[in-house]
């Protein structure tokens, strides 16, 4: 590099989002001209973790990989053990669970929209859109229990039915929704706010994103038509009729408006999805041990696809349990996107993949009065929740 | 019978390029392939199968300790037969022994290698030559030298234990 060269360190306190990593830019000017990647400020030994405990423990690991696609994450972490036992799940899980995967999306871009209203100065639509997705969090709530980490999935099914009272709330619900994006489809490419910085920047190339391997709304912003869900169906996909939204600008508005095309296309599926639940069993009992054997699992996850591999070797435990999840893919292409662009632009082009880092391995407690502040380890956790619960 | 031709196809052509290279291919059903192959084939595996049946993207790449082995997966995706049809996942094995754990990397193939080469390469201390940074990804900085967290002889005490040690060390 010349002379005129500088060397700036971003991170580990993410400059976008609540979340750590860091990046080294070398930038001249105005202008960055490289950047290296260093991750890791969150890792928790995840991999290691199943191996120690046993596959119904895993199923709620998994699911604390990350709090926005827990559904995703869970999901592939069933169809895998399911693959290994050779066991097909009722049908009417599969229903359930595709509802359930599609709502995860629909409060994951919404909640992604507002983000990249927040990143370029634009409060008010972060406002608008998590009002909204509040929504979606309601209907999660009525469907499985919970807003986040909803614990649907059992391996052999899901836990909790839909009833004719859930699916006309959801049915209203979507219908809200649909009006709302609506109005947001038609404002976005309208709205100079949005447009001015985000239209030209970011820029991925498709023969880039292809070579990158890059995944999701990234890959689709750049013109490539992949989408698991319909390369490679699981759960109900293969009966349900829906779009894979692809857009040719390559760059950051791009990203934007296939997140809103995806949008009415989860609204569509939910509707047919809980529609057409076939009537039967929810769940199927399958014995804790599972057979030795190896299986690759893949899950549309709202930032896209998450592979998991496992390896089984007949105990109740796996040998090794491997999880990809989507942002690590668009990692490499980030560099790509950044090379060439504005300083100022960094914090929309990092959060235009939606980068979910992790969360934390560990609780942290203050206590302001005393200025003090100490961590639990997990086994202080669990057993502080073992006496709160022995009470 | 399940119809697996496209995957059928696939194999037979590895079989055709590779002869003895070809270690073992397991059609294990739709859309899923296991092939292993000797680890001086991998490039030209690698490369074989994107240029000939349009496996372009790398989906992750997966490292199981063997005992005196260490296995490493790379999960290819593609041969689509037209815009619309369904991908198949092949999962291409190559093993290296944990004494020297050594791969040739896949980068110059595919760049989009290059993170899980580095991820591989913290977690089993498998060296992929070519890849142009294996500088730590993951493990923290500080690290110990040596200290493969996912091989099977790291349990979590022993980890635990050595980066006490180094914690120790810093004081």
């Amino acid at each position: 590099m010349s002379e005129s060269t500088f060397t700036v360190p971003v991170g580990p306190q993410h400059p976008a989002l609540k979340e750590p990593e860091n990046l080294t830019f070398s930038v001249d000017g105005e202008r960055v001209v490289d950047v290296k990647i260093r991750l890791g400020y969150v890792h928790r030994g995840g991999e290691k973790a199943f191996e120690v405990r046993n596959y119904n423990q895993g199923l709620y690991l998994v699911e604390r990989i990350c709090g926005i696609c827990a559904m995703a994450h869970q999901l592939c972490y069933a169809n895998n053990i399911e693959a290994l036992h050779g066991i097909m799940v009722p049908r009417r899980a599969d229903y359930i669970r595709t509802v359930i995967a599609e709502l995860e999306r629909i409060h994951s871009h919404l909640l992604w929209v507002g983000v990249a209203g927040h990143e370029i100065g634009w409060d008010t639509l972060f406002m608008y859109t998590w009002r909204d997705r509040e929504v979606v969090l309601d209907l999660m709530e009525l469907a499985t229990g919970n807003r986040v980490l909803h614990a649907t999935n059992a391996i052999g099914g899901v836990k909790r039915d839909l009833t004719p009272e859930m699916i006309s709330k959801i049915s209203k619900g979507m219908k809200h929704l649909e009006e709302r994006v609506r109005y947001y489809a038609a404002m976005i490419p309208q709205e100079k706010t949005i447009m001015k910085r985000t239209v030209g920047v970011g820029i991925l190339k498709p023969q880039d994103a292809v070579d990158l391997c890059a995944v999701g709304p990234t890959l689709r912003a750049s013109g490539i038509k992949r989408d698991v869900r319909r390369d490679d169906p699981y759960s109900a996909y293969d009966e349900t009729p829906f779009d894979v939204i692809t857009h040719g600008g390559c760059d950051v508005a791009s990203r934007v408006l296939v997140r809103v095309g995806e949008l009415f296309e989860s609204i569509k599926i939910v509707n047919y999805a809980s529609e057409h639940l076939p009537s039967g069993p929810i769940r199927v009992k399958v014995p804790i041990n599972v057979p030795a054997g190896e299986n690759v699992s893949l899950v549309e996850a709202p930032r896209g696809e998450d592979i998991h591999y496992c390896k089984s070797n007949g105990t109740d435990k796996p040998e090794r349990y491997k999880v990809r999840a989507p942002t690590l893919a668009n990692w490499a292409s980030m560099a790509t996107m950044l090379r060439g662009g504005y300083v100022a632009d960094i914090p929309i082009v990092l959060a235009a993949i939606d980068p979910c880092m992790s969360c934390t391995d560990r609780m942290a407690f203050t206590d302001v009065s005393a200025n003090k502040q100490w961590y639990w380890t997990i086994e202080e956790l669990r057993r502080y929740s073992a006496n709160w619960h022995g009470k | 019978m399940v119809e697996m031709a496209r995957e059928n196809e696939i194999v037979e052509s590895l079989r055709a390029k590779l002869g003895k290279d070809l270690i073992e291919a397991k059609l294990q059903k739709p859309r899923r392939v296991f092939v292993t192959v000797t680890s001086s084939a991998l490039p030209s595996t690698v490369q074989f199968l994107r240029d000939s049946h349009d496996m372009k993207h790398v989906s992750t790449i997966t490292g199981v300790d063997q005992g005196t082995e260490i296995g490493v997966y790379f999960h290819l995706m593609g041969a689509r037969q037209n815009a619309d049809s369904r991908e198949i996942v092949l999962s291409l094995k190559a093993t290296t022994p944990k004494t020297d754990p050594r791969l040739p990397s896949i980068t110059a193939t595919i760049p989009g290698a290059v993170l899980y080469e580095r991820e591989v390469h913290d977690m089993f201390g498998v060296i992929f030559e070519g890849h142009p940074d294996l500088s730590p990804l993951i493990v923290p900085d500080g690290w110990p030298a040596s200290l493969y967290p996912l091989r099977k002889e790291c349990t979590i005490d022993f980890i635990k234990g050595e980066i006490s040690k180094v914690q120790g060390g810093a004081k």
